[in-house]
């Protein structure tokens, strides 16, 4: 008998939302994306990689290998003892990441546990890791609204271009024609496609050398499935309604379906070598954040 | 049919019920609205279960508050009701009503009145012949039978009486009577009466078949029976019937116009049939109680009516002999003070002197003065005293020698012979006197005439035409002792022996107390009372005109301790020596005479001893009742009405399940906060300002100004003290806070301690509220420095005056100014910072005047600085000291000096810098000399 359990929030945008990400991004270190298979796009970025690659910066002096250029070796160093030296430099190099959240209209739902709506934590979490990776030289791009920057102010103008763009809902993809291979996507949505739908997206977009990240927000209330007696369900996307006389009947089996639409996802990510991170709107942006940091810098693989 | 007291008249109707389980699985079925929920992952749903549309059961309050109402409603048509009575009587045989209407009815008469009503209509619908008859009214008591519906016009017009009963001639007339009565229902209050007994006799004789007895609950039944006025409270006794655990009560006295006056409780001990109620409250107070009732008691008995008898009179005693405290016994004033105090307030001059003693106690209300061998006194005092006599004042003299030496005393009753005489000495004739029996006309008639009273000196009274009149005692050889004349209102009464022992033994016997105790009873108050003067202890005139006095009836008590006006029932109430009144049929209780002067009669003036009729005594055939006062109630519009509201109820259950209320709600919610904050922030903003500035100016201390109105001055004041300011803070520890303009009128001055006032001729001279103001800043420690600025052009000569020290002169016209004087060469603030000799600011030669210091300086004219404890409040000077300290915004000087001496800026502004330190230090520099001094001293 109590107020209705979800309600449908106004889509955000716009330099509060950049505020607040900002705000979030200040909380982690700057974000190196893992260099593992990037090592082509050879943009100088201006931050280095503390690990050796092409840079002005010198790094270390190592033993010379056998088979290496001799205009690697420092003679100067080697001067000094029996040994022969090699300079290496620091890696100061850029990488193309592209960043894209999800707007369709059920993104804007928020229940009651939450904080905040779908599409707001989305636009929050993805303008942060931008301004993350911006800060860290990194080129940002959003697919759809923006070409690939390296600004340090990147997340200002992305979010200003997403708010003149005037986005259509209806995808639940990010368009692929800009990103070119073996650069990095980010993609933040709910996934609430048909599961074969999202597989196929993937598994194209991975065809394609692109290494993907998926952020899968979840609304608490579409976690746990509080809902008891009679009531009417509407889809905010198709607007189909659906009514139960006792929704509680239903909790066990949507939770068990729920679980292992996510399951799927996760195991197909994880084939792909993509990452895969589930994020819930009741907790901070910060910690779907920290987990983003720790993937893209392949921390976690150490 | 009957259950728990409910009853049905349509009982059939109560099958209804039998529906309600229909009703029941009827609204199982109808579904409420469902929830309406937005919810994305709607399609995994859809694939999970088929759309659902069996409908959901009503949740089961809602069932349950359909059902209620549905059985209320049935209930509803069954006519319920509730404490329907039985009958009060069977068979058709005569009946006899005995109504007691006595003083203690008026607590349940309704309910009595209700049962006799209820009697009558059984006897009505019987057709019985009833006979009704009232124990209050026996002398008119009508025992023939006759129809129901005749007598009822009887009992409605029935009522209470404040009379006592006797049940003794109303148990000969039915002892008397030839028939008897099958059925004899009693009445009755429950108490013991007079002829009870015989009345029960007679019930047992009369009544053939049943005896029905009705009594009243007297658990709670209190009365007031005596008032006794003792020296330090006024005294109530209540009294109750049962012995009983009762509940405590609260009595309320009340003064003439039924006002209020004061509330005691009181509580009966466990096992206690009385208990005394006190009204501690000063004198003046409690003579002014007219009224003493119990709350909530509504009978006769519960009332105290109060009358001059009642009341305290202050005495004043004035001695002329010596009062020597280590042997009181030789002060005439002992005996007196003795004797009064019991009945009387007391009031003893601690003023040995006649003439200030005398208007001290006339200024303390006293009724009656005793003067004891008091000679002659001053014009003054004897006239005052006759003005006061003359007005109603009793004043009672004793002789003494010094009474006895005065020349010719107005104040006494009767004309005085020099000197008096002795009786019983060696060199006297006559033998020791006893006293005469009193009089009849006198006061004192009937107080018994001691045998040992010996009178062995007096004053003598010259032989006149009226001296028997104005005796009131005499001696037995025919001398008076104590004499007494009328003058004016009041009465001027002489005891031709002194207070003490030393002429006669007097003062030592019961008599005198006795006779004081008359004397002031006389005295009362009640001043125009010749013609109903009544009181049980009487008045000369009173008892002088007519052997009875006849009062008529003033106000009544009535059956429910009302007071109420006489009705015609009530008889003038006749007082004789002989007998005291009581309460009869006449006389029922009330007041008695004019509203000067009246006599109250209560229901009860003595112990009472109430008892409860022994019920073991009753015949055997008696059916004991109570009276109730529940009646038939019909419970149908209840019951309907509680259904609609549980409809109503049911509709906003429903209203708020489908969401309508929720909304509309929210909506209300939110027009209403919009309201609240629309009309608010007015109010906020202005105490939120208001806050903000006090806090920041207590935060700083921050030289003011005072705003004059004129621009050019307030812009000058303004720069003169930021470059001050600016200077402070660079050359000493102290940074002052922005300088501010204030409006003296409006602004708080207790944050400044400096306020620079520049005089103009153009700016308003301020109010004198305004003035006050100032006036409060500068008692409260603030300085105000007052700057005329006219040094150049207020003239030369001694006497010349510009106009700012005219207009100056205006405004310190309303202050409070302190003497002043040009700064001395060794006040502090010479040295206060800066060593200065002089004050200058845009001009040179003008003085800065303080408030003088005090005459130190003569008195030693060694001392470094003078010494002074706080802060001159008020300084002024001519040099326009905030023209020189002005500052542009580069720091540039605003104003040019005269002359144009650069030295003289950098001294006005220590001038400045001095002033400021002075009023915030004090006389610190002036403690500071000694420092060497002190040092010295401590061996350094």
């Amino acid at each position: 008998m109590a107020l209705s359990i979800g309600s449908v929030a106004p889509r955000e945008v716009g330099t509060e939302v950049l505020a607040r990400s900002r705000a979030r991004a200040a909380l982690i270190p700057d974000l190196l994306v893992e260099a593992q298979r990037i090592a082509n796009t050879v943009t100088s970025g201006w931050h280095g990689r503390r690990r050796r690659g092409n840079g002005d910066t010198f790094w270390q002096f190592r033993p010379y290998d056998q088979g290496e250029s001799l205009a690697r070796i420092d003679w100067r160093r080697s001067a000094r003892d029996d040994s022969v030296y090699v300079r290496d430099q620091e890696w100061e190099a850029a990488h193309t990441v592209w960043v894209w959240a999800d707007d369709s209209a059920s993104m804007l739902y928020k229940s009651e546990s939450a904080q905040v709506s779908k599409q707001s934590r989305g636009l929050v979490l993805a303008l942060a890791l931008i301004e993350v990776l911006a800060k860290s030289g990194e080129r940002v791009g959003w697919p759809g609204v923006t070409n690939a920057i390296s600004s340090r102010t990147a997340s200002e103008r992305i979010a200003a271009e997403l708010m003149l763009a005037s986005q259509s809902a209806t995808t639940s993809f990010p368009p692929l024609e800009q990103i070119r291979s073996r650069s990095e996507l980010v993609v933040i949505s709910d996934f609430l496609e048909p599961v074969s739908t999202t597989l196929e997206k993937i598994s194209a977009t991975a065809q394609q050398g692109i290494n993907g990240s998926l952020v899968q927000i979840v609304d608490p209330a579409e976690e746990k499935f509080p809902f008891t007696g009679r009531t009417e369900f509407r889809d905010p996307e198709t607007g189909e309604k659906l009514t139960y006389g006792r929704a509680e009947t239903l909790t066990q089996d949507y939770l068990s379906v729920f679980k292992a639409r996510r399951d799927v996802l996760a195991e197909h990510c994880k084939r792909l070598g993509w990452n895969h991170v589930v994020h819930h709107t009741d907790s901070l942006a910060s910690s779907a954040l920290v987990a983003l940091h720790i993937r893209l810098s392949g921390e976690a693989a150490k | 049919m009957s259950i728990l007291g409910l009853t049905f008249a349509s009982p059939l109707i109560l099958a209804g019920l039998l529906t309600l389980p229909l009703i029941w699985w009827l609204l199982r079925l109808t579904p409420p609205k469902p929830k309406e929920e937005v919810f994305p992952p709607t399609r995994i749903l859809s694939e999970i279960a088929r759309n659902e549309e069996t409908p959901a059961q009503s949740p089961w309050w809602l069932t349950l508050l359909r059902l209620l109402m549905a059985a209320l409603i049935i209930l509803a048509l069954a006519e319920p009701v509730w404490n329907a009575q039985d009958k009060t009587i069977s068979g058709q045989g005569s009946l006899l009503i005995v109504l007691d209407n006595g003083w203690s009815s008026g607590r349940d008469w309704d309910q009595r009145k209700a049962s006799a009503q209820r009697l009558l209509d059984d006897a009505n619908q019987e057709g019985s012949p009833v006979a009704l008859a009232f124990t209050s009214q026996s002398g008119q008591a009508d025992l023939t039978t006759r129809r129901a519906e005749e007598l009822i016009p009887t009992l409605t017009a029935a009522t209470a009486l404040p009379l006592p009963i006797d049940l003794s001639e109303l148990a000969e007339k039915l002892t008397q009577l030839e028939s008897s009565f099958d059925t004899i229902a009693w009445l009755s209050s429950g108490l013991e009466r007079a002829g009870t007994d015989a009345f029960i006799e007679a019930i047992r004789a009369k009544a053939s078949s049943q005896t029905l007895y009705y009594s009243s609950d007297n658990t709670d039944l209190n009365i007031l029976t005596k008032v006794n006025n003792s020296p330090d409270a006024l005294v109530v006794t209540a009294e109750r019937a049962t012995a009983t655990a009762g509940q405590p009560g609260r009595t309320t006295a009340y003064d003439q116009q039924g006002r209020s006056i004061a509330n005691a409780d009181f509580v009966f001990a466990a096992d206690g049939k009385t208990t005394d109620v006190k009204f501690a409250l000063p004198v003046e107070l409690r003579n002014e109680i007219a009224r003493i009732s119990i709350d909530g008691n509504e009978q006769a008995g519960a009332v105290q009516l109060l009358d001059e008898r009642f009341r305290r009179r202050r005495v004043g005693l004035i001695s002329g002999g010596k009062a020597d405290q280590a042997q009181p016994l030789l002060s005439p004033l002992y005996y007196i003070s003795r004797a009064l105090n019991p009945f009387s307030e007391v009031r003893e001059s601690r003023i040995a002197n006649v003439t200030e003693a005398v208007p001290q106690l006339i200024e303390e209300r006293i009724s009656t003065l005793v003067l004891a061998d008091i000679g002659t006194v001053n014009d003054e005092t004897r006239e005052s005293l006759e003005k006061w006599v003359d007005g109603g004042g009793m004043l009672i003299r004793f002789a003494g020698p010094r009474l006895a030496a005065a020349d010719d005393d107005t104040l006494v009753p009767v004309q005085l012979r020099r000197g008096g005489r002795s009786l019983g000495g060696t060199l006297t004739w006559g033998t020791p006197q006893p006293l005469a029996s009193f009089d009849a006309d006198s006061p004192f008639a009937g107080i018994t005439v001691p045998g040992d009273v010996n009178v062995t000196r007096q004053v003598l009274a010259e032989p006149d035409i009226d001296l028997a009149e104005k005796t009131w005692a005499s001696l037995g050889d025919g001398t008076p002792l104590v004499t007494a004349s009328k003058r004016g209102q009041g009465w001027i009464v002489l005891f031709h022996v002194t207070a003490d022992a030393s002429w006669s033994n007097l003062p030592l016997s019961g008599a005198f107390v006795d006779m004081l105790r008359r004397i002031v009873a006389v005295s009362n108050g009640a001043i125009a009372a010749d013609k109903t003067r009544s009181d049980a202890s009487g008045s000369p005139e009173g008892r002088a005109n007519a052997a009875e006095v006849f009062l008529p009836p003033l106000r009544m008590i009535d059956g429910f301790g009302k007071i109420v006006q006489p009705n015609n029932d009530a008889q003038p109430l006749i007082i004789s020596a002989e007998n005291t009144p009581t309460v009869t049929r006449e006389n029922p209780p009330g007041t008695y005479g004019t509203n000067d002067a009246f006599v109250a009669i209560n229901m009860f003036s003595d112990t009472a001893n109430l008892q409860e009729i022994d019920r073991s005594q009753l015949p055997d055939n008696t059916l004991q009742r109570g009276y109730t006062n529940e009646e038939a109630t019909s419970l149908k519009p209840w019951f309907l009405a509680l259904a609609i509201a549980l409809l109503a109820l049911d509709c906003l259950a429903v209203l708020w399940m489908a969401g309508a209320l929720r909304r509309r709600t929210i909506q209300t919610a939110t027009a209403i906060i919009m309201a609240i904050m629309l009309v608010s922030p007015a109010l906020v903003d202005a105490e939120a300002q208001e806050t903000e500035i006090n806090i920041e100016d207590t935060l700083r201390t921050r030289l003011a100004y005072v705003v004059t109105g004129d621009d050019r001055i307030d812009l000058i004041s303004q720069k003169g003290l930021s470059g001050l300011t600016q200077f402070i803070a660079s050359r000493t520890s102290l940074e002052p806070g922005e300088p501010i303009g204030v409006d003296i009128s409006k602004d708080e001055l207790a944050f400044y301690p400096l306020l620079y006032w520049p005089v103009s001729t153009s700016s308003p001279i301020p109010d004198t509220k305004t003035m006050a103001r100032v006036d409060a800043f500068m008692k409260k420690g603030g300085s105000v420095i007052f700057d005329t600025r006219d040094q150049l052009s207020g003239g030369f000569g001694g006497n010349r005056v510009s106009a700012e020290t005219i207009r100056l002169r205006e405004i310190l016209a309303t202050l409070d100014v302190p003497p002043l004087e040009p700064v001395p060469d060794n006040h502090v603030l010479t040295r206060a910072f800066y060593l200065l000799n002089v004050f200058p600011g845009r001009y040179l030669d003008g003085k800065l005047w303080v408030e003088t210091s005090g005459t130190e300086e003569e008195e030693n004219p060694d001392r470094p600085t003078r010494q002074g404890d706080g802060v001159s409040s008020l300084m002024i000077t001519s040099n326009d000291l905030a023209g020189a300290w002005a500052i542009e915004a580069d720091g540039s000087p605003s104003l040019p000096i005269v002359p144009p001496n650069p030295t003289q800026r950098i001294y006005a502004y220590r001038t400045g810098v001095n002033i400021v330190m002075y009023t915030l230090t004090g006389n610190y520099k002036s403690d500071q000399v000694h420092i060497p001094a002190l040092l010295e001293r401590l061996g350094q």
